[in-house]
């Protein structure tokens, strides 16, 4: 709750520096925080601020004050409260929360910490198909048992997926397995982008099955291009 | 008889403007400074360098000063102090005194310009232990260190590790009776901050705050950069007390942004005490019977839209002795001054020369 460090107490201040350099050493650090009014538009602007207790202003103070314990803290637990939509880009200094918590979570997820592995838990399916397939949820993902939030006609809908499918006006929505047509030089395209730039890595880190699937998926498609993944891997 | 000359109590920023003002539109200027220097609190005080332009406040003073010295237009009277005051508008005679002696000067107009003085953390309680602790010190203590660029603990004359600034003390406080903000104690401090930051590059900084008054382009100039560049930590709370512990101190408040109570402990504190009326204004007030506001200020009469007229017909006032003020407040109101001193000075003289 709030900003309360005590329950991370045992974590030896070192492991709390260590992350904390980290997230100061990624180059968009400097660009998400300048300084810090305390006007609270970031708070009253963000979504999250309302359902949850949290606030993207404290983790700007937080980071700005270079308090590792706070900071500590807040990877652990506030930052998959955010909802990304950095609405709280409108701070008048320029800082981005938003931005600095999407740092917070990727080093979260990089050192495997176990906070990240309990907020991703829920999404390995959506992770993989949007790395797998390059598009975000695919209509077929549309089950009652797996989504009941998604209200009353989701059975319905779901047992005669294909109908609805064609029933929408452009030919590249015409798909199931995917929420609309992805062509296969842009997917490899996007595999390479998943591996140059470390995503695969995190996947590893969080979730070593995923991993395993992805890869396989994705090496297929790649060698058959005439990818060596090894090669691409270590850019 | 009237009198083309003006006299100016007080030889700092405002007083000087106001006789350089004086000076080039040839109107004769008497300028009493009861120490033994021109350049008023900046080099009475110390101070290390001018907010916001962080330039050496010696060289600034003496570059502003330059005009006066010699110029005959100028006559100084250094060490001296008014004594009497008789007379009106266009034909007032003061008696100056100085080194035991009293002399008499005729003047057609009179601007004071005598300032303020630093709040005394221990004048009415025995605030953050500002007479207790050796290393509780003042923005004016801090001042002097900085231009000696030797920022020690005064205790025992180590280099301080984490410093902290409280602002506000002395100033927007029921308690004390002073309900004004001082203007300048945001900007000083955070000039100072910068300052420490750039000579203890090692340092860490603190500033606990009601609110940073930063108006104009100090906000970019000095607490921007501060935050952004030098890293000086702003903390919304203000400090409760300071206490002891070890050899080091210790500051209690509540950290307002984070909504928890917090303890630090520090090297050395720097209270950020505001402006209060120096002896020489409430002195000059009582003797020229100027309307005075609670605060022991010279009121300035039409305010907003007139800046130097007292209660007094001929007698004008300008910068900290009207209450707090910047440094540009103060030398505008100088040059304001001297162009309400010179209009009266030349009217009272045409007027007696249609009559004479």
């Amino acid at each position: 709750m709030g900003c309360d460090t005590s329950k991370y107490a045992a974590v030896p201040l070192a492991e709390k520096l260590r992350l904390f350099e980290q997230v100061k050493a990624d180059e968009r650090f400097s660009h998400g925080l300048y300084g810090c009014y305390e006007c609270g538009v970031c708070v009253a602007v963000c979504p999250s601020a309302r359902f949850y207790d949290f606030s993207p202003r404290w983790i700007a103070q937080a980071l700005a004050r270079e308090d590792a314990d706070l900071v500590y803290k807040f990877m652990n637990e506030d930052v998959w409260d955010c909802s990304q939509c950095f609405s709280c880009d409108k701070c008048p200094r320029g800082n981005s929360p938003g931005g600095l918590i999407t740092i917070l979570r990727e080093v979260a997820v990089r050192n495997g910490l176990k906070s990240a592995k309990d907020a991703l838990e829920g999404y390995g399916r959506i992770i993989y198909k949007i790395l797998s397939t390059g598009t975000q949820v695919a209509p077929d993902m549309l089950q009652p048992n797996a989504f009941p939030d998604w209200g009353p006609h989701v059975k319905e809908i779901s047992e005669n997926l294909e109908w609805w499918r064609r029933a929408l006006p452009p030919e590249t929505l015409h798909t199931t397995e995917t929420s609309w047509e992805v062509s296969e030089q842009t997917l490899r395209e996007l595999y390479l982008i998943w591996y140059a730039s470390g995503v695969m890595e995190m996947i590893k880190e969080v979730d070593e099955g995923l991993h395993m699937i992805l890869t396989d998926v994705m090496e297929e498609k790649l060698e058959e291009a005439g990818f060596a993944l090894d090669a691409t891997a270590q850019d | 008889m009237s009198s083309g000359r003006v006299l100016i109590i007080g030889g700092g920023p405002a007083g000087i403007e106001a006789a350089r003002g004086l000076a080039d539109l040839g109107v004769p200027v008497t300028i009493v400074e009861s120490r033994d220097r021109l350049g008023g609190m900046p080099i009475a005080a110390h101070y290390a360098t001018l907010t916001p332009s962080l330039e050496d406040a010696e060289q600034a003073m003496a570059r502003m000063l330059a005009p006066l010295l010699g110029n005959p237009a100028v006559e100084l009277r250094l060490g001296a102090a008014v004594s009497g005051f008789a007379g009106a508008a266009g034909d007032f005679e003061l008696s100056v005194a100085r080194n035991g002696s009293q002399e008499s000067v005729r003047a057609g107009a009179i601007i004071v310009a005598t300032g303020f003085q630093h709040f005394d953390p221990g004048r009415e309680t025995q605030m953050y232990g500002y007479y207790e602790f050796d290393d509780v010190i003042t923005l004016p203590e801090s001042e002097k260190m900085l231009k000696e660029h030797s920022f020690v603990r005064p205790s025992d004359g180590r280099l301080p590790e984490r410093v902290a600034f409280i602002q506000c003390v002395g100033s927007r406080d029921r308690q004390i009776g002073n309900e004004f903000c001082s203007k300048v104690c945001c900007g000083v401090a955070s000039k100072q901050a910068i300052e420490i930051r750039q000579q203890l590059p090692e340092a860490k900084v603190f500033i606990f705050y009601i609110d940073m008054r930063m108006y104009g382009y100090w906000e970019n100039r000095i607490y921007w950069p501060a935050q952004e560049q030098y890293k000086v930590n702003y903390i919304r709370g203000i400090v409760a007390e300071v206490l002891k512990k070890g050899d080091r101190l210790v500051i209690r408040g509540e950290d307002t942004t984070l909504g928890r109570p917090m303890e630090i402990a520090v090297d050395v504190v720097v209270l950020s005490v505001g402006m209060e009326p120096s002896q020489g204004t409430r002195e000059m007030a009582r003797l020229l019977g100027l309307r005075q506001n609670k605060y022991g200020y010279i009121e300035t009469e039409g305010v907003p839209l007139a800046t130097v007229l007292t209660s007094v017909e001929g007698v004008f006032a300008a910068g900290a002795c009207t209450g707090p003020a910047d440094l540009e407040d103060s030398v505008s109101m100088g040059g304001a001054a001297a162009l309400k001193a010179a209009a009266l000075v030349r009217k009272k003289a045409l007027a007696a020369g249609a009559t004479g």
